[in-house]
């Protein structure tokens, strides 16, 4: 996998809004909150002097020296148990793992100590960090630089996980994510990094965690993604509406918390419902929603509730672009849901 | 630095790093196998004796209160108190800070976290200040900077790194302590957080309680290497050994490595080659018998740590009477005692405060499932 290494424009918010792209979201973001608040530390593999792969971090170190953007020995263990206990003694770290797919060594690092600090502790400490990783396939990474891990973090009470589609929510979910008082998981779509291209305001603003956003309006049907295949949904419901089918495509942005209310009165109005996720199917997420869905609007729902999500299999390398849940595969569920 | 703190003695207290033998002051048998530093008076040791007593005393009354079932977990310390309250002595309670294991109630009493809310966390009650949150034994005390103890092995030592970092980030004078027994250094978390810290120069103070035992492991069956401290080389650390039932050995040996430590030249581990002479817990009582022999038992029985600085109090010509001994001991099981009763009037948690400290807020889902619970409840209590 090849990462771009063009370099960023990393001026701070003056003003007039501009037009940039995901990772560069991201990197204002970071700049932004370091320059805030002194507490901000960032760290992680090849953040430094590199930049990261994906060049997220380019330029920080230069920014606010080595004491502040660091690399770190090869220890996401290391990486994400320094981050709780940087947390607990009251600065607010944000960690990159290099790729989603390579946080299994700091798992239980993240589910028995970032996540349950406040609980256990009984509110005594707690443990404001944020996780950021890129995840998600569609740039021939094979099995180890494609994978979408988030539900295993949905699983644990005391995470917040957060996934943007969008440059603007990228920039306001991770500056909400580092002034909270909670253990983020922020999973960034890297097939989004440079493809999503949107507008954020030249001024300081955050994005609630834990609130959807509704893409466009529609009446026939609600097709409901987050992440890298948010594109695919729009392409989607483009078709759809060549076809005079109305269409509302919603962003859920964060799983946890997430947005049930908006679903559940999107669903009631229109009586059908596409979940869409590119990780494997069982246990996804999307499960979750279907199941909140047939709770809440089972009188309204005209069909059963559709979802398209990755195969059960590890992700493959040559087969990338087939195994994601491209518009094709959406619309045909769609069409599915529109026609029982 | 001229010397090399990787093998040559300190230069203040003349302690040397890696040596083969536990370093010790005061022999098996009371007597002193080097001089004591004159800090040591006999009103000084009887302190220390009164300290460790007290904890011997708690655990025993603990092991009573679970007997009662009045309590459901207990991991008791009994023959690593020199060990731990040795190394209360390197720690500015409320100033530095720790990240402890489970084994550590002993080092929490002589940190000074008090004894009613040791047993309130142990009761589950209502003064908990953890309120009702996890099993016994697993405190968190914030006054003392004693950090809340997760049941996974070796997980507090990436943390505690991250402690240390933030400190020398702040530019703090505090540092951190990170305790652990010998099972844990066989974890992966234990050589990532070591590793990070050397690298890092964090200044943490690694702390192995050595007991020889974790659960049915012995230290062979742990590891091949000959010892743990050793290991701190592979990190650029000094490695101290230690004869962990000699509190002024560890007192002494604890103090020069958290002064190097908090002088700025990177973390420190300090192994404290202790036993436990009660099980691993109530849970596995009766397992012990099937891989610990009568006779080692015995034998470390002999090394008691609490009957050692009697010894050396003896021989120094301020013995413990027989009598003094027995009202200490007393007085200890009626202040449990009046914890216990304590604690058990403020009565249990209420079920309400589950959802609470999830969050910093209470998010939509969980006001959600609490009002499925307190209408359940409540329709039960019609
Ligand atoms: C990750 C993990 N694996 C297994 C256990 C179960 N367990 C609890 S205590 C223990 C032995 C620990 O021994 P040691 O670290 O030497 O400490 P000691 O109890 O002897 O003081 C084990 C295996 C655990 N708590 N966490």
């Amino acid at each position: 996998m090849t990462a771009t290494q063009e370099s960023q424009d990393v001026t701070a918010a003056s003003g007039e809004p501009r037009t940039i792209n995901l990772i560069t979201a991201v990197t204002e973001a970071l700049h932004e909150e370091m320059e805030r608040d002194s507490r901000v530390v960032l760290f992680g593999q090849d953040v430094g002097a590199r930049g990261g792969v994906f060049m997220a971090t380019a330029g920080l170190q230069a920014s606010f020296g080595k004491q502040r953007v660091f690399d770190t020995p090869l220890s996401e263990a290391a990486i994400v148990g320094a981050a709780v206990g940087m947390a607990v003694r009251g600065l607010r770290p944000v960690a990159e793992i290099q790729f989603a797919d390579y946080m299994g060594p700091g798992f239980d690092q993240i589910i028995s100590q970032a996540a349950k600090m406040r609980y256990r502790s009984g509110g005594q400490y707690t443990a404001p960090l944020v996780i950021r990783t890129p995840s998600g396939g569609g740039v021939k990474g094979g099995h180890h630089h494609s994978q979408s891990p988030e539900s295993y973090y949905t699983h644990t009470p005391g995470l917040k996980v957060v996934m943007p589609s969008t440059p603007y929510d990228a920039k306001g979910l991770l500056k909400a994510a580092i002034r909270g008082e909670d253990p983020v998981i922020f999973f960034e779509p890297k097939r989004l990094y440079r493809a999503s291209k949107g507008e954020v305001p030249g001024h300081d603003y955050t994005v609630k965690i834990g609130e959807a956003a509704i893409r466009r309006e529609g009446t026939d049907l609600s097709l409901i993604g987050y992440g890298g295949v948010m594109p695919d949904l729009e392409r989607a419901a483009d078709a759809l509406e060549a076809e005079g089918v109305s269409v509302e495509v919603i962003d859920l942005r964060s799983l946890v918390p997430w947005d049930k209310a908006l679903v559940v009165d999107s669903v009631q109005k229109t009586g059908r419902a596409v979940l869409v996720s590119e990780a494997p199917r069982i246990s996804n997420f999307m499960g979750e929603v279907a199941y909140s869905i047939q709770e809440a609007a089972f009188d309204s729902l005209l069909a059963p509730v559709g979802q398209v999500a990755g195969f059960d299999i590890p992700y493959p390398y040559v087969q990338d672009k087939i195994y994601l849940p491209g518009p094709n595969r959406i619309t045909a569920a769609c069409v599915q849901a529109l026609n029982y | 630095m001229t010397t090399s703190p990787l093998v040559e003695p300190f230069p203040e207290t003349g302690i040397q790093p890696f040596t083969k033998e536990p370093i010790r002051y005061v022999g098996e048998d009371g007597l002193p196998v080097q001089n004591l530093p004159a800090a040591y008076t006999p009103e000084r040791l009887r302190e220390l004796h009164a300290v460790m007593l007290r904890a011997r005393e708690f655990d025993r009354k603990l092991i009573t209160l679970l007997r009662q079932g009045r309590t459901t977990f207990y991991a008791q310390s009994s023959g690593m108190e020199a060990t731990q309250v040795g190394l209360a002595h390197s720690i500015r309670p409320g100033h530095d800070w720790v990240w402890p294991y489970y084994r550590d109630h002993t080092l929490a009493l002589a940190l000074g976290v008090p004894m009613f809310e040791l047993i309130s966390q142990v009761l589950g009650s209502n003064s908990d200040p953890s309120r009702g949150r996890q099993m016994p034994h697993h405190f968190a005390a914030r006054k003392q900077h004693f950090v809340s103890i997760s049941s996974s092995i070796a997980n507090q030592v990436p943390p505690a790194t991250g402690t240390a970092m933030a400190q020398k980030y702040l530019g703090t004078d505090e540092i951190t302590v990170c305790t652990f027994g010998d099972g844990a250094t066989s974890e992966g978390d234990w050589h990532a957080g070591m590793n990070m810290a050397g690298a890092m120069a964090a200044p943490c103070l690694f702390v192995c309680e050595n007991n020889q035992w974790a659960i049915s492991t012995n230290l062979s069956g742990q590891t091949a290497s000959e010892n743990i401290h050793i290991k701190a080389k592979a990190y650029g650390m000094p490695g101290f050994y230690v004869d962990g039932n000699d509190i002024v050995a560890v007192m002494e040996v604890g103090r020069t490595a958290a002064e190097w430590v908090r002088a700025g030249n990177g973390p420190a581990l300090v192994e404290c080659l202790t036993y436990r002479v009660g099980s691993h817990s109530n849970a596995d009582a009766d397992a012990e018998k099937h891989y610990r022999t009568r006779e080692e038992v015995q034998e470390w029985l002999g090394r008691d740590p609490v009957v050692r600085v009697e010894k050396l109090l003896e021989h120094l010509g301020h013995p413990i009477e027989s009598e003094e001994r027995a009202n200490m001991i007393s007085a200890v099981h009626r202040e449990v005692d009046e914890q216990v009763i304590r604690a058990e009037a403020t009565g249990q948690p209420d079920w309400r405060i589950m959802f609470e400290d999830v969050y910093a807020d209470l998010p939509a889902h969980l006001r959600e499932e609490a009002a499925m619970l307190r209408a359940e409840q409540e329709g039960e209590r019609k």
